[in-house]
């Protein structure tokens, strides 16, 4: 096992996948149930899959299409997406999701987390924090599929839920997102030094000298997207992992 | 799962073991107009003609053809298009295209079925040799909805949908970027044998896909077909060449690709040709027997024994075997194709129950295509 987890993040609509650039012009990458299936075979040890639509469209889980995901996956994985409720994380976990992952309905209603914690533990309950550069009042947390901006900073947030007792944050630069463009290395840094959670960087990763660079800024895991799906210059999709022995040198464990 | 397997060896023993098999290579009586003659039978002998002198679109040498390719390349981001499977042929023509100076664009098409051998294949390619790659992705639901419309008339070419796509995007790419050149890893000496006319179908039929597509209601969105009058478009008017490239080279022999390839890009091999989808295996591998009484593994092993890269004893050998490594791959590729098309195992039996019926009866292009080929032969006696 390496201890800097490194996470492939996928997202869904409609039992698609797509991926975008800053939350924003999703193009389809394919299909669910085959990319697990690659990620299997590549030994992936963790996957996160966000529903894209879920909140920002206000629809239901869809269940019995993620329970054929997670039936296909050997690994964890960690389902975010139109959660808003106990009994939604409750059948999540039902069908095999390992974690359940809250932006929107975790803000609009602090109590959420408060109560999938006591019902699960705080070790299955994440908090995704989606952050942007606002114009004029610097950055802010924004929720819906990074649609809709909420008048917290960051570091408030992240520590309010820290409180709540998530036991993990994402930590989702939405200006970096499918960007290429490395994490966000100060706001990692930031967080992370007033956080004693985990965090798992997202949001811009394009090597994996960002893993090690993120990894050194505080984040105890790293999650990407395009850097496993896209070979560039042309976006084209070719499904990869880096090999275990790879990232062993690169970030150095034994 | 185990009936399907006891009905894959059955299968096989009544294709493989009772029809009369020509003495020189493996094509039997399953293949329809096979004639038997003196040294062998009408398929090996076309081969080892084929193979003395394989076809060649432009008739240059491998050095000429590579300047012409540069020459009229130049200027371009590129100066050819290489489909990219993922397999041995596609990916040795990608290494010796790149090795020859030459400048590609590597397409690729993802139809929803690729294998983690194939991803990992592509990516460690393009990446060691610099090559930038085009990936087309086709809609999952929709080509699944294609798929299933081909199940249901019962057609045997179910891989229509894959190579026909895949022809198509070569020319879309080739076409967006002026290049002239399609190198593709068709060759004579492993795929020189003619396919008996029962065993697949014409992959030019765009009328076949879309009237199979129509009578279910398809909307054909992401799919990118093409037919007769666009291969005449892109050949005649555009001047798009597809050229089979390895056939250029002087002498293809897929051991040596293999073993190059795995030295120096750390490519996984497959077990059996054209292995690099999960569908493709599966297709092959258990429906067109079962289904079709086709077993494809007599036409490439017939070429491996006639360039003697294998015995004729041991390729007899194979045919007696399942076409899977093991029987549990085939049962994780049986589940793996219930869920992916969402088929109950009724429904599989039910399928495989089936008559075939032939593609020309939902309509085709092909008499179009014969059409054009005999002016194109007058022209140029
Ligand atoms: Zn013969």
């Amino acid at each position: 096992m390496i201890k800097t987890r490194i996470i492939p993040v996928l997202l869904m609509k409609n039992r698609g996948l797509y991926k975008g650039i800053k939350f924003k012009n999703h193009k389809y990458v394919g299909d669910p149930i085959n990319t697990v299936r690659i990620f299997n075979e590549k030994e992936v040890d963790e996957l996160i899959i966000f529903d894209i639509e879920a909140s920002k469209a206000n629809k239901s889980i869809d269940f019995d299409y993620l329970k054929e995901v997670v039936s296909e996956a050997f690994m964890p994985i960690g389902y975010g997406g139109g959660i808003k409720s106990v009994k939604d994380a409750e059948n999540l976990f039902k069908i095999g999701i390992e974690k359940v992952i809250l932006n929107t309905h975790a803000i609009l209603n602090f109590q959420l987390i408060k109560e999938l914690v006591k019902n699960f533990g705080s070790q299955s309950v994440v908090f995704s924090l989606d952050y942007k550069k606002t114009f004029f009042n610097g950055y802010k947390v924004f929720i819906k599929s990074g649609t809709k901006k909420t008048s917290y900073k960051p570091e408030d947030i992240a520590s309010i839920m820290e409180d709540l007792g998530a036991g993990e944050i994402i930590l989702n630069d939405i200006d970096r997102d499918g960007t290429f463009n490395g994490y966000n290395i100060e706001m990692i840094k930031e967080i992370s030094s007033n956080l004693s959670i985990p965090l798992i960087a997202c949001g811009g990763a394009r090597n994996l000298k960002d893993f090690k660079m993120a990894k050194d800024a505080g984040a105890s895991a790293c999650a990407a997207g395009s850097m496993f799906v896209f070979h560039m210059p042309h976006r084209a999709v070719v499904i990869s992992y880096p090999r275990y022995e790879e990232l062993k040198k690169v970030l150095g464990e034994n | 799962m185990q009936e399907f397997i006891d009905l894959l060896r059955e299968k096989l023993v009544e294709i493989n073991e009772k029809p009369k098999r020509c003495k020189r290579c493996l094509m039997d009586e399953t293949a329809e107009g096979i004639v038997f003659t003196e040294t062998g039978c009408n398929y090996c002998d076309e081969f080892l003609k084929i193979l003395d002198n394989p076809p060649k679109k432009i008739n240059l040498s491998l050095e000429e053809l590579v300047n012409k390719v540069k020459k009229d390349g130049r200027n371009k981001p590129y100066d050819c298009i290489v489909g990219l499977s993922g397999g041995v042929d596609s990916s040795y023509t990608l290494v010796k295209v790149k090795e020859l100076g030459l400048r590609p664009l590597a397409v690729h098409m993802d139809n929803g079925w690729d294998s983690e051998l194939a991803a990992n294949n592509i990516k460690n390619l393009v990446e060691n040799l610099g090559v930038d790659l085009y990936t087309h992705v086709i809609d999952w639901d929709e080509y699944r909805q294609l798929m299933q419309a081909f199940f249901d008339a019962d057609v045997i070419d179910i891989e229509l949908l894959y190579d026909n796509a895949m022809l198509a995007v070569c020319y879309q790419q080739a076409n967006k970027y002026g290049l002239k050149y399609i190198l593709a890893g068709t060759n004579s000496s492993t795929e020189g044998m003619i396919l008996p006319r029962n065993w697949n179908w014409f992959k030019w039929d765009k009328k076949n896909i879309k009237n199979l597509a129509k009578l279910k209601r398809i909307k054909i969105k992401t799919f990118p077909a093409i037919g007769t009058l666009d291969k005449i478009y892109y050949e005649f008017v555009k001047g798009i060449k597809w050229i089979s490239f390895l056939d250029y080279l002087p002498s293809y022999n897929k051991f040596e690709a293999l073993e190059a390839l795995q030295k120096q890009f750390n490519y996984k091999p497959y077990p059996y040709k054209h292995y690099e989808s999960v569908f493709t295996r599966f297709y092959q591998g258990f429906i067109l027997p079962v289904k079709f009484g086709v077993d494809k593994r007599k036409n490439h092993l017939s070429t491996l024994i006639l360039t003697n890269q294998m015995k004729k004893e041991d390729a007899i050998k194979t045919l007696q075997e399942i076409p899977y490594p093991t029987e549990q791959e085939l049962k994780d590729d049986i589940e793996y194709f219930l869920k992916k098309m969402n088929w109950t195992k009724d429904d599989l039996k039910d399928y495989l129950q089936r008559p075939e019926k032939p593609h020309k009866q939902y309509g085709s292009e092909i008499s179009l295509w014969n059409f054009f080929k005999e002016i194109y032969k007058k022209i140029n006696k």
